[in-house]
């Protein structure tokens, strides 16, 4: 039963949901409709409807080469990523493994800290390095960032198995090598998947370390960022709804495959 | 296997972690320590550039701004996204997933993008203007949305807000529905039930979401960049400066050592609320 106080919550927090919603949702609609009209001066100019502006985008060279970079960013840092994380999840479940914790620390770190300390300490290695700033310092940028989500996913997967399944492997006589791409490889991939998907999100998107560490090769967001400086045109907003759509694409993914 | 062997496949596992943030991390901190003189980078270790920051105004003001605007933002976040997580999990079935799902799919829309649309919406010929103009409250377009600290503050709110719902659905997710139904038999009203059950139980979820949206907001420098115009001033702006047209590395540097113990005391302090609220 529900008394009428907490019916009135309801209502309440019902609108205040509402609200934030639309407000959230609120860039997709916005650069949606600017990308088939114009505007000037506030005012929809509803003669001016047409899909050319998607077209155009994709004759701005910069603007594909910043589409191909990010690409080759977010799949290099994908798979060192799950590799990565499948070999220290295999070592801090290990038994008597050492500095478990500190392990765990350092790949946690990149995501707890600011990412503008994350972006400027591997500014400074590099430049400390020799490296000169490109895709590979964006990679290695970027694996930093997403390696701590693909760890967490492939370790509770790790952690949920029984360990009788590799005792048993190992008692069928199969060497360590053999366990692993015959028993535990299958079960895990599903996670590694999983972690792959949202470690692709998240690079796809990622602007603030990147900036740090591009030098003059961009990625998209970049590519955006430099755009918006200029104005606010019906090309920009169609790059920008095709964005979010790839963005909402993979976090639907993502969220499919992590389902209830 | 034996201790040496044991000693080996620990550093070739924590070498790559070591590499890209262990070594990254002390980098950037025994630069804080350098000078810049002339356009050159002086190794000898001082703490001069932190004499600098906590002595000039200018620095230590904008400090102080930015922790004070971070604050704001966070609040503002756990005032709109409790609510929103709370009328989430009184849902049920579909429609509760549904919800849940229009609430984390913002999370992977595009910083950027989301900076781009609240420029236009916030403008002189924005959305806003257009509707206050519309509605009647204003005469004439106003341009206290735009390029100033307000901007700033509405643009974090809106980028941050959704990482404020997802933990603290999560934790209210985790209270166990006897509880609520025991507090109702022996006779709570919805608000006390509220207050002394769901409440306190989802602490850990708002708690940790108030430290991950005040350490974020705390680290932005291309929000105040975009929509803060000269007077949006905060200390991931002035140390992104740094690190281009002003070319003072080390000076950046030391100030990002201040940000990062800044964030860690954040934190620090958050683990610690949680830990006085078990006993």
């Amino acid at each position: 039963m529900r008394g009428p106080g907490e019916t009135l919550a309801l209502w309440l927090t019902g609108l205040v949901t509402a609200a934030v919603f639309a407000v959230l949702y609120a860039p997709l609609l916005i650069s949606a409709l600017f990308s088939v009209v114009e505007v000037q001066r506030g005012r929809v100019l509803w003669d001016t409807l047409s899909l050319g502006a998607y077209a155009r985008v994709w004759s701005d060279p910069t603007v594909v080469a910043a589409l191909v970079n990010t690409v080759v960013v977010a799949l290099a840092a994908v798979a060192a990523t799950a590799v990565l994380a499948v070999a220290l999840a295999l070592y801090t479940t290990s038994d008597g493994a050492i500095g478990r914790r500190a392990i765990e620390l350092v790949i946690y770190l990149p995501f707890l800290m600011p990412p503008i300390v994350t972006g400027l300490s591997l500014l400074v290695a590099s430049a400390e390095a020799g490296l000169d700033r490109g895709l590979l310092t964006i990679i290695l940028g970027h694996i930093a960032f997403v390696l701590a989500v693909a760890y967490r996913l492939v370790l509770t997967r790790l952690q949920s198995l029984p360990a009788s399944l590799t005792d048993a492997s190992a008692d069928l006589g199969a060497s360590p090598m053999q366990t692993f791409r015959l028993v535990l490889l299958p079960q895990l991939s599903s996670a590694i998947v999983s972690g792959a998907v949202l470690a692709l999100t998240l690079s796809f998107d990622e602007t603030l370390i990147s900036t740090f560490l591009a030098g003059d090769r961009m990625t998209l967001p970049l590519r955006l960022w430099a755009m918006m400086r200029v104005g606010f045109t019906p090309e920009i907003n169609a790059l920008v709804t095709l964005v979010l759509i790839v963005s909402i694409g993979l976090a639907a993914a993502v969220a499919w495959r992590m389902r209830p | 296997m034996t201790g040496p062997g044991r000693l080996i496949v620990f550093a070739a596992v924590a070498a790559v972690p070591a590499a890209l943030v262990v070594l990254p991390v002390a980098g950037f901190l025994a630069m804080s320590l350098f000078r810049v003189e002339d356009g050159q980078i002086l190794r000898r270790p001082s703490l001069a550039n932190y004499a600098e920051f906590f002595g000039t105004w200018t620095y230590l003001g904008t400090y102080l701004g930015t922790l004070w605007l971070c604050f704001l933002v966070t609040a503002i976040c756990l005032a709109l996204g409790y609510p929103v997580a709370w009328f989430i999990w009184r849902q049920r079935g579909r429609r509760r997933y549904l919800l849940l799902l229009l609430a984390v799919i913002p999370l992977f829309m595009s910083y950027i993008v989301k900076l781009y649309t609240l420029r236009a919406v916030l403008g002189l010929n924005g959305l806003l203007n257009a509707a206050l103009m519309g509605l009647g409250i204003l005469d004439a377009p106003s341009r206290a949305f735009l390029f100033n600290q307000t901007a700033v503050l509405i643009t974090m709110v809106v980028i941050y807000l959704p990482f404020v719902i997802l933990p603290v659905f999560l934790s209210l997710e985790r209270i166990a529905p006897s509880l609520v139904m025991a507090s109702g038999d022996l006779g709570a009203s919805a608000l006390s039930t509220f207050r002394r059950v769901v409440l306190p139980l989802s602490l850990p979820g708002t708690v940790g979401a108030a430290v991950f949206t005040f350490v974020l907001a705390l680290g932005d420098f291309v929000t105040p960049q975009m929509v803060g115009g000269a007077t949006g001033f905060t200390i991931g702006r002035v140390i992104w400066s740094q690190f281009g047209l002003a070319y003072d590395w080390p000076f950046g540097a030391a100030m990002a050592a201040v940000l990062f113990a800044t964030a860690l005391a954040g934190i620090a302090l958050g683990a610690l609320a949680l830990s006085r609220q078990r006993v």
